[in-house]
């Protein structure tokens, strides 16, 4: 069965790469990108099957990422899960139309809960 | 570094409410690297880590409580500015770059990134306050670590304008430009209040509050020059006279 495939889009690397661990370690086929530019080339290569996606970024927001995937019909349905230190600011009913399924806060998540918001997406 | 071109700005900040920048920048500043630190240490404590990876994890952890407390000395040192009369004296800065250079590698390193000095030619001599322009280096290098590309390096120059008056500081980064809005955005938004903004997107703008402070105090400047592929920031002192009378 092919593994489901996440994209990690987050500009802390050292907690990029802590999240791949665990998601790595729960069976996910994962990639790492800092910048949300870099992710929108990686998702024209290959759609995954769920972004985690931080909201303030290097060089660009995750806004402008889940307009840009919004844009189109075949990266509009994917899934995004918000991990953000920003939680409390922010409301999943507003932000649900642009695909983002959940948001995490990252000063309270632990290791095991991103594994457990994929599944709750059903993958 | 005189020779750079780019679009320019000197960044003056103002004063911040009652001399201290904001709580709330200060809060959203340090959330990051607690954030990371209490990942990593849920991670070591849940075991199933690999012993290799689990000294990469503590090293990131130091590195990282390293970072943070950086961060709460230089506000400590800001809220007391006002209390404080600083030493100001002639300053050679190529060895105070060097050992800026040096304290930052191993964060550097740990980040696949270099940071380097570039030496300059002939001798310099500033007025400042050896501790705060320290800060203020640290401060940029920390600011250019997080902005650099992956593998690329940082290097931190040291140039004159104002006809050798002045003596420029600068720490290069080779990562994305800033938005031609952030720019404006860095001194509009700091000039009203201290609450956060984005320098670049993550940043409150704190580092770069604090360092506007440490150079108001030497009668310097920060400033900032966005190139095609990064930013230099900048710090502009007052030469020192003492090399003209020898």
């Amino acid at each position: 069965m092919k593994a489901t495939s996440v994209l990690i889009v987050e500009d802390d690397k050292w907690l990029a790469e802590q999240y791949e661990r665990i998601l790595a370690q729960a069976g996910y086929k994962v990639s790492i990108t800092l910048h949300a530019l870099d992710a929108i080339g990686m998702i024209d290569k290959s759609v995954p099957d769920v972004i985690i996606l931080d909201v303030l970024l290097t060089g660009s927001t995750a806004f402008a990422l889940l307009h840009e995937l919004q844009s189109y019909e075949d990266t509009g349905g994917i899934p995004v899960i918000l991990c953000t230190n920003l939680a409390n600011e922010m409301s999943l009913e507003d932000l649900e139309p642009y695909g983002v399924k959940q948001i995490l806060d990252k000063t309270k998540m632990v290791p095991g809960d991103l594994v457990i918001a994929i599944k709750r997406l059903g993958l | 570094m005189s020779a750079q071109k780019g679009e320019h700005e000197q960044l003056n900040f103002g004063s911040s409410v009652d001399g201290m920048p904001s709580y709330i920048a200060a809060a959203h500043e340090l959330k990051s690297p607690l954030a990371l630190m209490r990942q990593l240490s849920l991670m070591l404590e849940e075991g199933d880590v690999p012993v290799d990876e689990q000294k990469r994890m503590l090293r990131q952890i130091s590195l990282t409580s390293e970072r943070a407390l950086r961060l709460t000395g230089d506000l400590t040192r800001s809220a007391r500015m006002s209390d404080s009369l600083f030493n100001l004296e002639p300053i050679n800065p190529c060895q105070l770059c060097e050992d800026v250079v040096r304290e930052l590698t191993p964060l550097f390193e740990a980040h696949d990134r270099e940071f380097r000095f570039v030496p300059v030619r002939g001798q310099v001599l500033l007025v400042a306050n050896r501790d705060l322009l320290r800060r203020v280096l640290v401060n940029f290098g920390d600011n250019a670590l997080h902005y650099a590309d992956e593998y690329s390096a940082v290097e931190l120059k040291i140039g004159s304008v104002n006809s050798g008056k002045t003596i420029r500081l600068g720490v290069r980064d080779y990562g994305p430009a800033l938005h031609a809005g952030a720019l404006k955005s860095l001194k509009g938004k700091l000039s009203k209040s201290a609450a956060p903004i984005n320098t670049r997107p993550q940043s409150s703008g704190l580092g770069l509050f604090i360092a506007s402070q440490f150079a108001s105090a030497m009668n310097g400047q920060i400033g900032v020059m966005k190139h095609r592929d990064g930013a230099t920031f900048y710090i502009d002192l007052q030469a020192s006279k003492q090399l003209s009378l020898l």
